[in-house]
């Protein structure tokens, strides 16, 4: 099925998305986009292909049949490298920190300062530790000493050190995978406010959960995905808090919504 | 200077106490060296007998200084002891172990060290013959107590080595303490432990070298001219733990706020923090253990010829290590480097005598560069491999071990060996114009140039700057000024000996015709004998005594582990290292090309071990088919004994270091101590359990 319709306002188009692993298909010709300035919510039950969706995204897995737009252009995303060359920040679900590292070189990790000897490139220690604390402290966690070892920190710290470091490095798109999963109630809040902090900033967020009340708040639209399918994109006007969570269990569109989609011609 | 402390503008940490106990510390350490020189105990220049009215003047000034900055110390210690325990009690109760810990640590390392100093460095190399000599008063009483001190202090040292460890594993106190709303926790004083340690390392680095270089200088001297410049070297080195350890101790102090908020944390969380931060703690209390057992049991075991023969033997493996910590630090390993090695040295071998495919018999250097390319093409199969096949790197270096083995078994048929001498006359030698020694030595000049330019206006800088504020610092704003203006005087040393030298040498090859040839013999070049330091005639003059075999491949093992060191602590490479390792999908997701990681650390090792092969060819020029065969296993050990995980993400340069130098001192000492080298094995299968145990605790603490 060629399907090339391509939307100008939207930051990232991604088109009919195919990714095998070996033989499992695990998404099966998904159309996704964000536009600009949007907080998107990416919903699913767990194993949905969320998170494969993005890591498509972000480079980190090939995808195996499909086309990505970003900014209006036909990209190829090799690796998350080019992501970041793009401008999309992510925090993994679980490809965020590494334990055995300081907090400050896993914040600069992949694009650390460096200062030049002669031909030499020696990484700027002083500044990774400052500017490490200061960006953290700008979005609202306070570490105790940029030198400390991940490992030592507490899940919730983690995933903060994780977000903060997204927020300070993401120039376009912020992704944030289940970013409040370990979070207490108040911490929540916090990434929340980061989220609309990077909206008013004019950057898109995609924000994905398979938990609606983390994000119902927040988002602009929802996408739902159910076993490698998309349900269907949701703007928050159209749908009650309580429909969405229904529609992420039992993987059905109400009857209500199914008329509103087919006028849109947008079927799952 | 004391004035803002004691206002209570600073709060008293434990911070405080460290401090001051290293203040005291020094101050023993001040009066050790005035008393040892004064009481003839360190003789340091020369003299008819070891009567105290014997001084020379350069004991006068030792025994002078070692007296001021003792008295400096003492009273700084003092004043700071007053405050602390007027205002907190728990501090009397640490004061009483740790001073007593403190200054066991210092007496029983400055008073066994300075002994067995003044000993090797003294001209009665015998105490025992001079006791027995009737030279009246209460001499040889004190003789034989300095005597058994020896032994005695060497003990009190060993345990507290112990004590310093346990330090280091048993649940620190955890006392909570009020002081206006803010809860301090008292943390564990592994900071001092680690800087009593590094004093210590840096001390028996430093006996090391004085035993290897400066010490046999002495028999055959005659005038204190003669000698002057050695012992003035000879001193500085003694005196080099005392600096170190004030310099750490200003370290401690610099850092103390940042260690306040690391106050916040749980001591156990603190402590395997620490334990975390530096890969080698094992490693260095193992070596220090170890050598220091080797001491006690054996006076042979410093002995110039026994120190360069465990060196000499580790170092090609200690080459190679570097590599293996690198790969091991990336998560993977390496099982074929044995095979490698025998491949390049077959190689090399092969190149010289019977010639190579396309080039015929080739020269050395041209032969040792393609050696080392096969090394490189061996190196890039393993990491292909792996990356292609996603094998795990134990399979696939399994199947190239034996696979690269098979190379160095089919060319050499029916185990015989290849030599030099069956196809050459004479070993290989290349000529070196003195012009080449002339534009080094210009180069040398202009990097020597350019590193005052950068470095000398900092450190003034900073002295100047310590300076101005040092009443505003705290308790140690002098002490940190002056600190950094001996830093600077060092440099500036340092800085103006290589200017000597290199000038020297500008003098000495500017002096000969033009295009004069040099003829260096090519294997002495990579791993030859050293028999002296600069030239005859040079400043730096120093011959090497017959009996010690130093190999110049020691000089590389050092200045590798100085580069990889650097690259992997302080280049964006060496954070993809650490991060590959630690978690290989994290890593990638930041944009890190593990794949190309993996492929240049297999590469780097197998570079190494190539380099490493023609140290060996060089030391010994024959190749058996069979050479490295077992190297692999080694060269792991002495890395997992340094302190690198085999699963990945931890790991130093500087604990493979010391890995091979463990390796090194008990292959040598057993032998030494009369033991059976065939429970060498057997033994280094002990440590390197102990290793693995302390690194499973310390992983334990990531996963907490
Ligand atoms: N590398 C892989 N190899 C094989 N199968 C995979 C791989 N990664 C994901 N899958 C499969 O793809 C499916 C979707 O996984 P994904 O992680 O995208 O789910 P998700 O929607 O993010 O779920 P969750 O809410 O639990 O995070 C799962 O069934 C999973 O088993
Ligand atoms: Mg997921």
């Amino acid at each position: 099925m060629e399907y090339t319709q391509k939307n100008d306002d939207a930051l990232v188009d991604m088109i009919d998305i195919h990714k095998y692993f070996g033989s499992v298909q695990v998404l099966r010709g998904i159309d996704f986009h964000v536009d600009r300035g949007e907080i998107v919510g990416l919903l699913g039950d767990n194993g949905a292909g969320k998170s494969t969706l993005i890591k498509v995204l972000t480079g980190y897995h090939s995808l195996t049949r499909g086309q990505i737009y970003f900014d209006g252009e036909a990209v190829r995303i090799y690796s998350p490298h080019d992501a970041r060359e793009l401008g999309i920040e992510t925090v993994h679900q679980d490809l965020a920190l590494v334990p055995l590292m300081s907090i400050a070189r896993n914040f600069w990790l992949g694009q650390e300062p460096t200062y030049e000897v002669g031909p030499f490139k020696f990484l700027d220690k002083k500044m990774m530790a400052s500017e490490s604390i200061r960006a953290l402290a700008d979005v609202g966690i306070h570490i105790r000493d940029s030198e400390e070892t991940v490992g030592n920190m507490s899940g919730g710290e983690r995933q903060s050190v994780a977000i903060g470091r997204a927020v300070y490095f993401g120039k376009k798109l912020l992704i944030l995978d289940e970013p409040t999963s370990a979070l207490s109630v108040g911490e929540t809040q916090k990434v929340l406010d980061y989220t609309i902090a990077a909206k008013e900033k004019g950057m898109s967020v995609i924000f994905i959960t398979h938990n609606i009340r983390h994000v119902y708040e927040v988002a602009d639209r929802f996408t739902i995905i159910e076993r490698g399918h998309k349900l269907g994109d949701f703007y928050k006007s159209e749908v009650s808090e309580n429909e969405v969570a229904d529609m992420i269990v039992t993987g059905q569109i109400p009857e209500r919504l199914r008329l509103y989609d087919e006028e849109n011609g947008d079927v799952a | 200077m004391m004035q803002a402390y004691l206002d209570g503008k600073r709060e008293a940490s434990y911070i405080g106490n460290l401090v001051t106990l290293l203040i005291l510390g020094f101050a023993v350490l001040g009066f050790c060296i005035a008393y040892g020189v004064l009481f003839g105990w360190m003789p340091l220049g020369e003299r008819a007998n070891i009567l105290r009215s014997d001084l020379n003047p350069y004991e006068y000034i030792v025994a002078v200084a070692g007296l001021i900055y003792g008295l400096g110390c003492a009273r700084t210690a003092y004043g700071l002891m007053n405050r602390e325990q007027a205002s907190l009690r728990w501090s009397q109760w640490m004061y009483f172990v740790t001073v007593i810990i403190g200054g066991a640590i210092l007496l029983s390392v400055v008073i066994p060290v300075g002994l067995k100093f003044a000993l090797l460095l003294g001209q009665e190399k015998d105490l025992r013959a001079l006791i027995n000599d009737d030279i009246g008063g209460l001499a040889p009483i004190a003789l034989a107590i300095g005597e058994n001190l020896i032994s005695i202090s060497l003990l009190v040292a060993g345990l507290v080595a112990l004590l310093s460890l346990l330090v280091f594993l048993i649940p620190p106190l955890e006392r909570l303490r009020e002081t206006d709303g803010v809860r301090w926790i008292v943390a564990p004083p592994a900071k001092f432990v680690r800087a009593i340690l590094l004093v210590f390392f840096v001390g028996v680095i430093g006996i090391i070298i004085a035993g290897t270089f400066v010490v046999p200088l002495y028999p055959g001297y005659t005038t204190i001219r003669d000698v002057e410049t050695h012992r003035i070297a000879a001193g500085l080195l003694f005196l080099l733990p005392g600096l170190f350890g004030y310099m750490q101790a200003r370290q401690v102090e610099e850092q103390s706020d940042e260690l306040r908020r690391a106050l916040a944390l749980t001591p156990g969380k603190f402590i395997r923090a620490e334990l975390a931060k530096s890969p080698s703690a094992g490693a260095i209390i193992g070596f220090i253990a170890i050598f220091m057992g080797f001491t006690m049991a054996t006076d042979l075991f410093l002995e110039p010829s026994s120190v360069a023969s465990f060196l000499s033997n580790v170092a090609t493996k200690g080459v190679i290590a570097i590599g293996v910590t690198y790969l091991m630090i990336s998560g993977e390993f390496d099982l074929s480097v044995g095979s490698i090695l025998g491949v390049t040295a077959l190689s090399f071998m092969q190149f010289l005598t019977i010639g190579a495919p396309v080039f015929g018999v080739m020269e050395p250097i041209p032969a040792a560069l393609l050696a080392i390319f096969v090394a490189f093409i061996l190196g890039a199969i393993n990491g292909i491999l792996l990356i292609s096949t996603r094998i795990p790197s134990f399979i696939v270096t399994l199947g190239t071990m034996l696979a690269f083995r098979a190379i160095t078994l089919v060319a050499i048929a029916g185990g015989r060996i290849l030599r030099y001498s069956d196809h050459h006359e004479a070993l290989p030698v290349i000529g070196i114009s003195n012009i080449v020694f002339l534009v080094l030595a210009v180069i040398g000049l202009a990097v020597v140039a350019f590193t005052a330019y950068r470095v000398l206006p900092v450190l003034y800088r900073a002295t100047i700057q310590a300076w101005s504020v040092r009443e505003n610092s705290g308790d140690f704003g002098t002490s940190s000024a002056l600190a950094r203006a001996v830093a600077l005087a060092v440099t500036l040393l340092i800085l103006l000996a290589i200017v000597v030298w290199l000038a020297a040498v500008l003098a000495y090859h500017g002096s000969a015709s033009g295009g004069q040839i040099v003829e260096v013999g090519y294997f002495d070049l990579f791993n030859g004998r050293v028999l002296a330091i600069g030239s005859e005639g040079d400043f730096f003059h120093m011959q090497i005594p017959r009996s010690a075999n130093v190999r110049l491949a020691i000089v590389w093992w050092f200045i590798f582990v100085v580069i990889f060191h650097v690259i992997l602590t302080s280049t964006s490479f060496g954070n993809s290292i650490f991060a590959t390792g630690g978690n290989e999908g994290a890593a990638r997701a930041q944009g890190v090309n593990v794949d190309r990681v993996k492929m240049q650390n297999f590469v780097i090792v197998a570079l190494l071990t190539g380099i490493a092969a023609i140290y060996e060819v060089s030391r010994n020029p024959g190749v058996d088919p069979r050479k490295g065969t077992g190297l692999e296993l080694e060269v792991i050990a002495m890395t997992v004994i340094g302190g690198a995980l085999l699963s990945g993400g931890y790991g130093s340069v500087v604990g493979s270091l010391l890995g091979a130098l463990i390796f090194g001192m008990l292959q040598t000492g057993l032998v030494l101590v009369g033991i059976e080298s065939r429970v060498f094995a057997g033994t280094i299968g002990v440590i390197i359990i102990v290793a693995v145990i302390l690194n499973t605790l310390v992983r334990g603490a990531q996963r907490n």
